[in-house]
């Protein structure tokens, strides 16, 4: 009789068990889509390009992009900044947050750098690592977002799937010290991304993107990067940024060739 | 902050270019390279002329693999005798990984020549297109696909 009872107590904690389990599958859809690897911009389709625009990836149309609705004040700060890098560069005057105080490049800003991007998804949060910093970022799945979040470099993401192939990643809570990409696109507190990620094969990812910020652009507006899939390793060194190190380099490489050209 | 005084700047460059304008070896233009978007990744849009490439023959003095950007130097003898130092950089280790590169690619003392997209104010310094060692090693700096990249030199 014991054994009996001990028999079915084990089997009522093992269906709860399950049946717990399933609530937390059910939650978090039918299928986890397969993220896996080590994720580089896509030479071939674009690479990892200057702009956010789709229209002037290599940025030689700043401030004059036909696809982003600029706000009059965020038309003039584009125009108003240095980029590091680009067509247009002045890496000794820049004005480039990343450059003068090795800020974080936040989001989407970060996926315009010659990186590769890592998923590694848990039943609570999908954790996105990036090889510079290094940072990661932490996606919070099935969950909602703050009431009031307090502005900060990442935001504060949620993210859920779909269809089986794709992630979709909600993030606010920004704040407004990042540009969102190297040609000094700015954004405001309000911003509000939407990011999704699919691998439409095994060596494909893409990600689309809606940048809604009503503080400084018209309406929404869209992005997009391809990746595909490294076998090189992640993470073989740790690109840091470090003041002395970038004054190291722009003593010796860039001071001396900044003033005015020497009579030939 | 990164920022750079200018007149010393400029009394540096007086000193410098003297020197530097004997020192080009031969310019080779590189056709198309305006287009690239891959040359915009680099931070010389306005510092280095990225039309042309600059031949330098010399000893590798130093080659630091590092953030943010590795950095050669290489030990020029001019005409006159005068061995004036030459400084180009590449893009960061992790970049460079990529195209086969590694901290032991360049060995200091080796002979090379090496092509450089060469400050417009005629400095010498650059960024670096390519390096080839004395045994033949071709290593490509500057926008080189994967698939093409050279193999690392043998380290010493």
């Amino acid at each position: 009789m014991r054994r009996l009872l001990k028999g079915t107590l084990a089997v009522l904690l093992l269906g709860l068990v399950v049946a717990a389990g399933s609530r937390v599958v059910r939650a978090q859809g039918a299928k986890v889509p397969d993220l896996s690897g080590d994720w580089t911009s896509d030479r071939t389709r674009g690479g990892f390009g200057q702009s956010l625009s789709i229209a002037d990836m290599g940025g030689r149309n700043r401030g004059n992009e036909p696809d982003i609705p600029y706000l009059p004040w965020a038309r003039e700060k584009t125009l108003s900044e240095k980029p590091s890098t680009g067509p247009n560069s002045q890496f000794d005057v820049t004005t480039d947050p990343q450059v003068i105080y090795c800020e974080p490049p936040g989001v989407p800003h970060i996926y315009l750098w010659p990186i590769k991007t890592k998923f590694i998804p848990t039943t609570e949060a999908v954790y996105i690592l990036y090889e510079i910093g290094p940072f990661y970022r932490v996606v919070w799945l099935n969950s909602k977002h703050p009431d009031d979040p307090d502005p900060q470099w990442w935001g504060h993401s949620i993210g859920h799937y779909e269809n089986g192939d794709t992630l979709v990643v909600d993030t606010i809570g920004f704040n407004d010290k990042t540009w969102l990409d190297q040609m000094g696109h700015p954004h405001t507190e309000k911003l509000h991304l939407t990011e999704r990620y699919k691998r439409v094969d095994q060596k494909t990812l893409e990600l689309d993107m809606v940048i809604d910020d009503p503080g400084a652009y018209t309406k929404p507006w869209n992005s997009h990067r391809n990746f595909t899939l490294s076998d090189t390793g992640f993470l073989r060194y740790q690109q840091i940024c470090s003041v002395r190190e970038n004054q190291q380099f722009f003593n010796n490489t860039a001071k001396p060739a900044v003033g005015t050209a020497s009579p030939k | 902050m990164i920022r750079s005084n200018a007149k010393e700047i400029a009394v540096l460059n007086v000193l410098k270019n003297a020197t530097s304008r004997t020192l080009v070896i031969a310019v080779v233009v590189i056709l198309g390279c305006l287009t690239s978007a891959r040359v915009f990744a680099h931070h010389g849009a306005n510092l280095y002329d990225m039309t042309k490439t600059v031949e330098l023959k010399g000893t590798i003095a130093k080659f630091y693999w590092g953030n943010p950007h590795n950095e050669v130097a290489i030990d020029v003898t001019d005409a006159k005798g005068a061995v004036v130092q030459w400084i180009a950089y590449t893009e960061p280790p992790l970049v460079m990984l990529e195209r086969g590169w590694t901290r032991k690619s360049i060995p200091v003392g080796e002979k090379a020549t090496m092509y450089i997209f060469a400050a417009k104010n005629g400095s010498n310094v650059g960024t670096l297109n390519r390096i080839v060692l004395s045994n033949g090693t071709e290593l490509t700096a500057y926008d080189a696909p994967r698939a093409a990249a050279p193999a690392p030199a043998p380290a010493k």
